[in-house]
């Protein structure tokens, strides 16, 4: 029953990070590739989210066994003891990479909002967000 | 132990920043704008200015920021080539500051023009002094979301729209594609402190470490960050491949934020790649093959921009565009002096090493004042020739004004490399030290690229020195050309002092490079707040 457990969990993780790459693959096409710019920025949107997930595997932590997941990295208790923080130290997931997720979606927000922004404003002045027509129109 | 003015310079200009936008509700009174503006800069000045003179008196330092120590908090630490740059771009920026409240001086957006420029210092300055990789990340962010909203700062005006969408969507996937080189770092090292990142590579101590040592299969997933951080970091310093922004964007922005740009922002990319490949990822650590390669693909990259840079120069016909075409050219050129201390090249402690990072540095000093100072003078020039940037039209604007002709002949001699000027010295540094190298076919290259950008400069001082002025110029005043006469006698200091200068920054790069200066980064960075 563990045996097959950790297969599944093996499996899961493998169709985990290749889904990831792929979608990579995927965005990095929607923003080279594609004419419209709503849709480059929705491209980029899925890019810097598969980064952050990407972020978050990084701390994830393989099950110690399928009896023990593992935890969030809080300490519940206000007075710890040592046994708290065994159990703690030994599941609980990483951080460090969830501080670093956030701080990219709040980067993320900025920089989506600023290029909606200038895209509004391309529509406003050329009457299109299709990028071949932007050139054409540009001459 | 540690020194607050490293630390504070950074949050306090962001705050000092951000607080304008507030003010700008309050006070409608432009002039109070210029006044604090320029003040502010001035502050950011002393301050990178009093950190030099830490780091030449006592060496580097670091400051933990919230007082948690290295590995586990944010700290910045400075050296003596990150505070030198840091100065360059804290003085090169007040002038430009300066020279803001001519250009913007009936502009009513006054408030939120000088939030993003220093906005941008700020970015710039964090990006230097920043002892953490993941810092690094977030102050690229706020450096290039400065830059993005500044390329569009016209916003009814379509070429600009379009170049700062351009910039921005192509910046956004660039640091995101540095931020997945961080997952790789932190998933195999454990760390994103510079300084723990420099011991782990290297290996200086290998027991007792805060944050484990490695996990997994280090060597591949450091090709793959290194890789990819490359790539990043060669966008923000517009190298061959990743340049298609830059002839649009840096044009199209206001003038000031032009010099800004193209003197210093691009200077930033090159320094992270310095502190990549000679400090985290030096010449003595682990994984120096790697390092190896990727500074000779720095190599090509280098030659490749330093020519297409002189050549795409040569076929404009607009001065702006021209200038940009130049800024790709000569970081071409720095690069080409970084790449040195790949081992394929040269030995880490050789002649040849130390000169072409020398001629490297020296380079970026003389390209960011002579280029800021080209910039500034063409914002005087297109706005005495009534607004138009067409080289053909500019009809010899500088004969109506001598001030103006000396310092545009200043400028393009520093950039062409001509010996009084500084440009000259820099240049013959990196020559010689491919010679040294034993690479003569690379020196030839150097020339070569000087020799087809002399086209280019030629053009420009054609159309605006030596041809007879027909039509009448708006008058200028004297604010503008004050800070243009304060860049070029910097640019006449940069070569009549040259010995000093090259003395001082050989000690500089010396200091840095070594082994030694390695091991004191990584002590001083993390050690001494273990009580080692």
């Amino acid at each position: 029953m563990v045996r097959r457990m950790n297969e599944l969990n093996t499996f899961l993780f493998n169709i985990l990070l290749f889904s990831l790459f792929f979608n990579v693959g995927i965005s990095l096409y929607g923003i080279f590739a594609r004419p419209s710019l709503i849709k480059k920025i929705i491209a980029l949107t899925i890019f810097s989210d598969t980064a952050n997930v990407l972020a978050i595997i990084v701390g994830y932590r393989g099950w110690p066994s399928p009896e023990q997941p593992p935890i969030p990295p809080v300490i519940t208790s206000t007075e710890p003891t040592s046994e708290d923080l065994i159990r703690f130290i030994n599941r609980a997931v990483d951080p460090l990479p969830q501080a670093l997720v956030l701080t990219a979606i709040v980067i993320g927000l900025a920089v989506t909002l600023f290029l909606i922004f200038l895209t509004l404003q391309v529509y406003r002045l050329y009457g299109t967000t299709d990028v071949r027509r932007v050139a054409r129109l540009r001459g | 132990m540690y020194y607050l003015s490293i630390g504070v310079l950074v949050p306090s200009l962001l705050g000092l920043a951000f607080v304008l936008p507030l003010l700008g509700m309050i006070i409608k009174n432009i002039r109070f704008f210029h006044a604090y503006a320029s003040i502010t800069s001035l502050y950011a000045l002393i301050v990178a200015a009093y950190n030099f003179n830490i780091v030449v008196r006592e060496g580097p330092k670091a400051y933990p920021f919230g007082g948690w120590w290295p590995p586990i908090g944010i700290s910045y630490e400075i050296d003596e080539i990150n505070s030198l740059i840091a100065l360059l771009t804290a003085s090169v920026m007040f002038l430009i500051t300066l020279y803001s409240a001519w250009y913007i001086r009936s502009l009513k957006d006054a408030p939120y023009y000088y939030t993003l420029l220093l906005g941008l210092e700020v970015g710039m300055l964090g990006c230097i002094y920043t002892g953490d990789a993941f810092n690094l990340f977030v102050m690229l962010e706020v450096m290039s979301i400065s830059a993005y909203a500044l390329v569009g700062f016209h916003r009814n005006k379509p070429e600009a729209i379009e170049a700062a969408i351009k910039y921005g969507l192509f910046g956004a996937v660039a640091t995101t594609i540095y931020f997945i080189a961080l997952v790789f770092i932190y998933a195999s090292f454990g760390t994103l402190n510079m300084a723990d990142l420099t011991n782990k590579v290297t290996l200086f101590w290998g027991h007792n470490l805060v944050s484990g040592l490695y996990y997994g299969q280090i060597y591949a997933a450091t090709a793959v960050a290194l890789a990819l951080s490359l790539w990043a970091f060669t966008f923000k310093s517009a190298i061959f491949p990743n340049h298609f922004w830059l002839p649009d964007a840096h044009p199209e922005a206001p003038t000031p934020v032009s010099a800004a740009l193209s003197g210093l922002v691009v200077n930033v990319g090159v320094y992270a790649i310095f502190r990549f490949f000679y400090t985290i990822f030096n010449p003595f650590s682990l994984m120096s093959d790697l390092r190896d390669m990727i500074l000779l693909v720095t190599l090509i990259l280098g030659l490749a921009s330093g020519l297409i840079g002189a050549f795409m120069m040569v076929v404009q016909d607009d001065i702006k565009r021209l200038l940009a075409y130049s800024t790709i050219s000569h970081i071409g050129l720095v690069l080409i002096g970084l790449s040195i201390g790949s081992s394929l090249i040269s030995r880490p402690d050789s002649q040849a090493f130390v000169d072409g990072l020398t001629g490297a540095f020296y380079h970026l000093i003389n390209h960011s004042i002579g280029k800021s100072l080209l910039f500034l003078a063409s914002g005087v020039i297109i706005y005495m020739a009534g607004g138009t940037r067409k080289l053909d039209e500019l009809g010899g604007v500088a004969r109506k004004n001598p001030v103006l002709g000396i310092v545009l002949i200043t400028g393009v001699l520093q950039l062409l490399g001509i010996p009084p000027f500084g440009g000259f010295f820099s240049k013959y540094l990196l020559y010689v030290s491919y010679l040294e190298a034993g690479a003569p076919y690379i020196s030839v290259i150097i020339n070569i690229i000087s020799a087809v950008s002399l086209l280019g400069y030629v053009r420009l001082l054609y159309s605006v020195f030596f041809i007879i002025p027909k039509r009448e110029f708006v008058r200028t005043s004297r604010l503008p050309l004050a800070v243009l006469l304060v860049l070029s006698v910097a640019c006449l200091i940069t070569g009549l002092l040259s010995p000093i200068i090259s003395y001082w920054l050989r000690g500089f790069v010396e200091a840095t490079t070594s082994k030694d200066g390695i091991l004191n980064y990584w002590v001083q960075g993390y050690l001494v707040f273990w009580g080692g």
